[in-house]
């Protein structure tokens, strides 16, 4: 199914929004959304929130024959499948053009700045070789799905942990959880991805573009980079044409969100292990029932706090009075009461002439109606004319 | 500015036409029709086990033998003759994709458009090359459909002054099956705007033309600033098709009328509230049933 269009207003207001350096969200220009990095019960699940964004990563093992040019190296293998479940553009099984793209960058990413020790993945040299899957489901996309790919994807195998392995002249024996830990895998580094939008031809530029931003934009930046300061890969797409200075700005950017991220992780991956230890329960049961409808927990709102009693006061002195619930009749002609005011136009007038228009149209308000009512009569508007035989 | 703000409450759910419903058979999906084997099964069913079952949420709908149940919530189906308010989505060579809230794009052909010069004139290469300038992606249009092609696409045409390119205006997106079918779809509202309800549940609120001048054939759209008041007309306007649909009370220009009298007792931004959605959908009800009874 294809997506809705985006309608020229709503492109025009958000091109201009970010001109006046305002995001739909309230974030500023260098902010990331929130980030939740939530595990599942195996080793080697991983679920993380980028503001609405939901991507769940699980690593696996396999043992295969290695490759013939590579003997003693395990092999890694990635893929990330974007599911109708995250957009309605997302088609089963099609092989889009933004799926080739987010998986030729994660393998980029994880496979070519060699952050995981391929060797030690080695059982017997030339023929027994633990081969790495990382799969990564897009559950929900609201922009940016690079980045919270690889945040999941690296959080994964970190997380994960393979079965020991003994061997024994040729005979290998492979140990189940139960009888001996498995054990973690080695990785270096942690490679994690920070995307660039660039709007107006390269003018402006937002970090981590929500799905909105990433509609209207020109140009994706995503730089791959590690806590160290190493950059790992970089990629330009759309065509434009980015200054020296541009990219090396946002390197900079990157490297400070780059290790903001990887404490998270690590955090993360502390809480993980404490709770595993701990015995307590963890995993996918726990991190779900926040989404429900029906609990009464829910995430924080972050709302701007530091000055609410003084504005509230201003607010009140300054606004007008509440209108009368029960408006006191008033005369206009005798024999005939008046109650409550007929609508005026809220907005202002401009020319005289809307005054009479407002008058014909709206055929409560006027002392000119009062001959033709008779009777009581509620008309819209509030209006109630009561016929005073005792006034007369 | 002042904020509203309220505490989450648990909504009753208001049948405001309690007895509208006696009448109509509603199923689900899963839900068995009968178990007679003598029908013939039409759109939205399927046989299970000899049982004539339901595969979508509607109403059934029977003529002799033939049983079919037609959906509450649905994409638009097209019929030759209904009124769309679509989006033109690409441009390709002699013809328009617009998207009208059906399964497919429908398509808008360059020789079922009309063109400055006469409807007679031939289509020629020029033409194709400068479709881009009569038709754009993003562009509103109103049309109607042709012909329905066999894998259920859309076949529009802007063949008539009153169908074109949409100018100035807001447009309301709301469920196919609010839409009661009329004899028009294009109205000028006493309350000063005017409206077209498309057959797709696309709803187009535009004010009131000042002089017809259509020699341009549908593609002239003035920019001329909007007034204040027209615009809190459609701005009304709008919250009012948004509470009746909300309700689901069929939309045609006596219910929004109606709809729009009896909100002008509130504030326009208040008829975003829910209760006082609920309080002038109840009366523009009221209002409907005592003019048909």
């Amino acid at each position: 199914m294809k997506d809705t269009p985006l309608s020229n207003c709503e492109r025009d207001f958000l091109l201009k929004a970010i001109e006046e350096k305002k995001r739909l969200d309230g974030r500023q220009t260098y902010d990331y959304r929130k980030i939740k990095i939530s595990f599942g019960t195996d080793y080697g699940c991983c679920f993380v929130d980028l503001g609405q964004t939901r991507v769940m990563a699980q690593v696996s093992c396999e043992l295969v024959a290695p490759k013939e040019n590579r003997p003693n190296e395990g092999i890694m293998f990635f893929n990330i499948e974007l599911s109708p479940m995250a957009s309605p553009g997302f088609e089963q099984g099609r092989q889009s053009e933004l799926s080739v793209k987010l998986n030729r960058q994660l393998e980029r990413c994880l496979r070519n700045s060699k952050c995981i020790d391929t060797e030690s993945l080695c059982v017997v040299s030339g023929e027994k070789v633990w081969q790495i899957r990382v799969d990564v489901h897009t559950l929900n996309n609201d922009g940016n799905l690079m980045d919270a790919a690889s945040i999941a994807a690296i959080t994964a195998l970190c997380h994960f942990r393979r079965p020991d392995v003994s061997t024994q002249g040729q005979e290998v024996t492979v140990y189940s959880p139960e009888e001996r830990d498995p054990i973690p895998l080695s990785i270096y580094h942690m490679p994690i991805s920070v995307s660039f939008a660039f709007f107006q031809q390269g003018t402006y530029l937002l970090v981590d573009p929500c799905e909105r931003e990433e509609r209207v934009m020109d140009g994706l930046l995503v730089i791959a980079m590690n806590k160290h300061r190493e950059i790992c890969s970089i990629q330009s797409s759309g065509g434009i044409m980015l200054l020296k200075e541009q990219v090396m700005r946002c390197s900079k950017i990157a490297g400070v969100k780059v290790s903001e991220i990887t404490e998270l992780i690590s955090e993360a991956l502390l809480n993980d292990r404490k709770a595993r230890k701990a015995g307590g329960k963890c995993g996918f049961a726990e991190s779900m029932p926040q989404d429900r409808i029906t609990a009464l927990k829910k995430d924080e709102t972050p709302v701007e706090m530091t000055d609410v009693t003084e504005t509230a006061n201003g607010i009140i002195q300054k606004g007008e009075a509440a209108p009368q619930t029960v408006p006191s009749p008033v005369v206009p002609v005798p024999g005939v009461g008046q109650v409550g005011q007929g609508l005026q136009n809220s907005w202002g007038l401009e020319e005289d002439d809307e005054d009479d228009y407002e008058e014909e149209k709206n055929d409560n308000s006027g002392d000119e109606q009062v001959e033709e009512v008779t009777k009581m009569d509620v008309g819209e508007g509030g209006l109630l004319f009561i016929y005073l035989d005792s006034l007369m | 500015m002042a904020a509203d703000m309220r505490l989450p409450t648990i909504r009753k759910t208001v049948s405001l036409s309690a007895s509208a419903f006696d009448r109509k058979d509603l199923v689900v999906p899963g839900d068995v029709i009968t178990s007679d084997t003598g029908f013939m099964r039409g759109h939205g069913t399927y046989v299970d086990d000899d049982k004539l079952t339901a595969s979508v949420a509607g109403e059934v709908q029977r003529v002799d033998k033939l049983i079919c149940v037609r959906p509450l919530k649905t994409r638009f189906n097209g019929e030759v003759g209904d009124v769309v308010v679509g989006r033109i989505t690409e441009v390709q060579q002699k013809r328009w994709k617009v998207q009208t809230n059906s399964r497919l794009d429908s398509v808008l052909l360059l020789s079922s458009v009309n063109l400055p010069g006469g409807e007679l004139r031939r289509r020629s290469a020029e033409d194709e090359l400068t479709m881009r300038e009569y038709l754009q992606e993003g562009d509103l249009i109103s049309a109607e459909v042709q012909s329905v092609f066999l894998d259920g696409a859309l076949s529009l045409h802007t063949r008539s002054l009153k169908y074109g390119k949409l100018g100035q205006g807001v447009l309301v997106q709301l469920s196919p099956s609010l839409i009661k079918r009329q004899k028009t779809h294009f109205h000028n509202l006493p309350c000063g705007a005017s409206i077209i309800l498309g057959n797709n549940g696309f709803v187009w609120l535009y004010p009131t033309p000042g002089q017809q001048e259509e020699e341009a054939g549908g593609f002239y759209t003035s920019l001329e600033p909007v007034s204040l008041l027209d615009r809190e007309v459609i701005s009304r306007l709008r919250n009012c098709l948004l509470a009746l649909a909300a309700h689901k009370v069929l939309l045609y220009d006596t219910s929004v009328l109606y709809c729009y009298e009896s909100s002008l007792q509130h504030q326009v931004k208040d008829l975003l509230k829910p209760e006082v959605m609920e309080e002038i959908v109840m009366l523009t009800q009221q209002k409907l049933l005592e003019q048909e009874g």
